[in-house]
């Protein structure tokens, strides 16, 4: 069982991110899950989306979960949510900022010793240079692809393009390229 | 005569004297036909010869509910067709717009016809159960005179 | 005709999603909705359908759950195949309707988001809209995950509309738990779905003029209580389609349904009896506790709340040590309904094969239920086995803050 905690806000498109991973997922012929938990549900609200992915039917409907990856698509929440909260000593983190690596640890004690499980990508950044919208879940996913090595990248593509299909081209296209750079950018 | 004023199927059984049947055989749904066998184009078929079922009112009489009943003057009537209108249970008979009776399987003797009535003397006046309808005619009143002032 | 859809041999679809498109395949002929959280979706995705011409039926925006209802009950009674959704407070207004279509046997189908009832005011998934219909004269069939909110969708129209049932059917799905949780499913063809649902064969139908019919008269001492046993007998005999339609579904797909869920209980000395999701969690846990600690650990789950399966579980749950029901409504001055008719149930076999009952109050307002506890209670009622004897009060509250809130004690001796 692989487990994903995605911290967002409302409005930034985790639970699509996270019902597209799960798309994409259930091609490989692997069982998904995808939820969220919504707070207030208000646009900007704090909240989180979840992924379960296993070999077996997934029959498991707690809302509690051990992530094997937090993914955190706003630069703020890395300061304010508290995004260490039940890990692993195997938890990635990717978590999107305009910091380098280094900055972003000086400055959040929980990550100091993890920090060899840290990543960081500016999806925000990435989001409004590709699909002009400060949209991060769509570069957060090629950057989910590179660390966990789930996928083949052009696999990955593919698949989102059909998960895209009812958007219009230019859409996709933004998507395709905001994956890509995520993809090669996260460190 | 049967026919239209009085058929064969209309009031033949006093309301609410009907079989008190077991869970076993009262109708699914509580849906009550109203006929039957089917009729095509029932709106066109005239009431006196639709197969009327037991579950409808048509084939019930209230009549013994009544102390008082309309009896109609067709001398004076000018088929206005005010009573049919009002009468609350449909006991007015009527065909293309001629008063034709009424029905007394159905009427409770609630002498709306008469109020509404508009003619001078009226077409329709309350006598009571028991009276016979030609002795009722026989003491028809004259029409009144408007009083001058 | 309405337009075929494609779809995959697995999509990825939450449980709302999945009830529309059993909805869309089944080709209702009018849906009267009026959307409220959770169920939302259901209603959005079928007005979806109907505007890009996946759907031939009517949908009609009406101004209140009562005002769907009534619609519904005015559609079924002209001879239409009729649907809804609802949850919570929308279905709490609808009762007084629920009633009317149950009684003139109208086979409306109504997927229910559950969610809890306010005060206070709250979106999530817990059982009390379901447990306020439970004497409304309806099937109730529970689905435990977002498969099965499909799969029973597209049975409920089979058993309702079976001329020896004519009962209109709820399918239940978690509020959020499994209406907004996306899972792999596995639907069926818009061909194969349809032709497993067949044809809707009116009856009584009040648009057939050549044979006027009257629905909704009125009854008093002298009538309503012979029409009122005729329900109640239908609604006890449904089973016998109920299972024919779950046969024939699992000749069809080969996904397997049982009135009475059980599962681990060959060899069990405790179990859980509980529904919706907390079924598979719990599936989860007695797993589990048989690896890690050996307890021999069942579950037992009602699929069909209405008609409750007595005989089944009676059968299910003679000779076990110690049974939990769970309950996901408060029962608000008694106990819990599932531990109420589970203990009906086993009233009728000898006192030395009864288990030892308890009664868990849980998960309200979509109050996390979670494996370990799941396993606390398991744990605890391999307790009361091992001494023969309930050591906590019978009703409890799960999962709950402040100080342990419990109720009935056992009077030993």
């Amino acid at each position: 069982m692989t487990e994903i905690r995605w911290h967002s806000r409302a409005g930034q498109g985790a639970v699509t991110g996270a019902k597209g991973l799960g798309d994409v997922v259930s091609t490989t012929g692997k069982q998904v899950q995808a939820f969220a938990l919504y707070g207030s549900a208000k646009r900007g609200a704090a909240m989180r989306a979840y992924n379960r992915i296993d070999d077996e039917p997934i029959i498991n409907h707690e809302k509690f979960m051990l992530p094997d990856y937090v993914l955190v698509i706003d630069p703020a929440l890395a300061f304010t949510d508290n995004i260490t909260e039940n890990d692993k000593p195997t938890t990635q983190y990717i978590i999107t900022t305009h910091l380098s690596k280094d900055e972003l640890i000086a400055q959040i004690p929980e990550l100091q010793d993890k920090k060899e499980r840290v990543h960081v990508v500016d999806c925000i950044q990435i989001s409004l240079d590709t699909i002009g919208r400060a949209i991060p879940n769509a570069p957060m996913l090629g950057a989910f692809v590179k660390v966990s090595g789930m996928f083949e990248l052009d696999y990955f593509l593919e698949a989102m393009k059909r998960v895209l299909s009812k958007f219009p081209q230019k859409i996709i296209d933004g998507n395709m390229q905001a994956i890509t750079r995520a993809y090669n950018e996260v460190n | 005569m049967k026919g239209v004023l009085a058929t064969d199927k209309r009031g033949v059984r006093e309301l609410g004297a009907e079989d008190l049947v077991g869970w076993d055989e009262v109708t699914q749904g509580v849906v009550l036909n109203s006929f039957d066998l089917e009729v095509e184009n029932p709106a066109l078929v005239p009431p006196e010869e639709r197969p009327y079922s037991d579950f409808n009112s048509y084939t019930a009489t209230v009549a013994s509910w009544r102390v008082i009943k309309p009896v109609y003057n067709r001398d004076i009537c000018i088929d206005c067709q005010n009573c049919w209108v009002w009468c609350p249970d449909t006991s007015i008979i009527s065909r293309d717009k001629q008063m034709l009776g009424i029905d007394y399987d159905h009427c409770k003797g609630c002498g709306v016809c008469v109020e509404v009535c508009p003619t001078n003397p009226k077409s329709l006046l309350m006598f009571a159960e028991a009276e016979d309808p030609d002795a009722a005619l026989s003491q028809w009143p004259e029409k009144k005179k408007k009083e001058k002032k | 005709m309405a337009e075929k859809m494609d779809l995959q041999s697995t999509e990825v679809w939450d449980g709302n999603y999945a009830a529309a498109q059993a909805l869309r395949q089944a080709q209702v002929d009018v849906v009267a909705a009026y959307p409220i959280t959770p169920s939302t979706p259901i209603v959005e995705n079928y007005g979806n359908f109907v505007a890009n011409g996946y759907v031939d039926g009517e949908f009609v925006m009406v101004e209140s759950e009562h005002a769907a209802m009534s619609g519904c009950v005015g559609a079924a009674a002209a001879g239409g195949r009729v649907a809804t959704a609802t949850s919570s407070q929308g279905f709490a207004l609808m009762v007084e309707v629920l009633y009317q279509a149950s009684g003139m046997r109208l086979p409306i189908v109504l997927t229910v988001v559950n969610r809890a009832l306010a005060s206070p005011l709250n979106v999530r998934g817990d059982h009390g809209d379901m447990y306020l219909g439970r004497d409304s004269g309806w099937i109730q069939l529970d689905a435990f995950n977002a498969q099965e909110a499909y799969d029973l969708t597209l049975m409920a129209f089979k058993i309702g509309e079976d001329i020896n049932v004519r009962l209109p059917v709820m399918v239940h799905q978690d509020g959020f738990i499994t209406s907004h949780t996306a899972q792999n499913i596995h639907p069926l063809s818009d061909d194969e779905a349809y032709a497993f649902v067949g044809d809707y064969k009116p009856v009584d139908e009040m648009l057939d003029f050549s044979r006027p019919v009257t629905y909704g008269a009125q009854t008093e001492e002298d009538w309503h209580f012979e029409h009122k046993a005729k329900q109640h007998r239908a609604l006890m005999d449904s089973y016998v389609v109920i299972d024919r339609v779950f046969e024939e579904f699992e000749k069809k797909t080969g996904r397997k349904y049982k009135r009475l869920e059980t599962y681990m209980m060959e060899d069990a000395e405790v179990a859980i009896v509980a529904l919706g999701t907390t079924v598979e969690t719990a599936i989860l846990a007695a797993k589990q506790l048989r690896e890690e600690e050996g307890i021999k650990a069942g579950i037992v789950a009602p699929r069909t709340f209405r008609p409750f399966p007595f005989n089944e579980i009676r059968e299910a749950l003679a000779g076990l040590k110690c049974v939990a029901a769970m309950d996901r409504s408060c029962p608000m001055g008694a106990m819990g309904a599932l531990y109420n008719e589970v203990n009906g149930a086993l009233a009728s076999i000898p006192a030395d094969q009864r288990p030892l009952m308890t009664n868990f109050i849980y998960g309200l307002g979509g109050r996390d239920f979670s494996v370990k506890e799941a396993k606390r209670i398991f744990r605890e009622q391999k307790g009361h086995a091992d001494v023969g004897y309930i050591t906590t009060p019978i009703q409890q509250f799960s999962g709950l803050r402040g100080p342990k809130l419990g109720f009935y004690e056992v009077k030993r001796s």
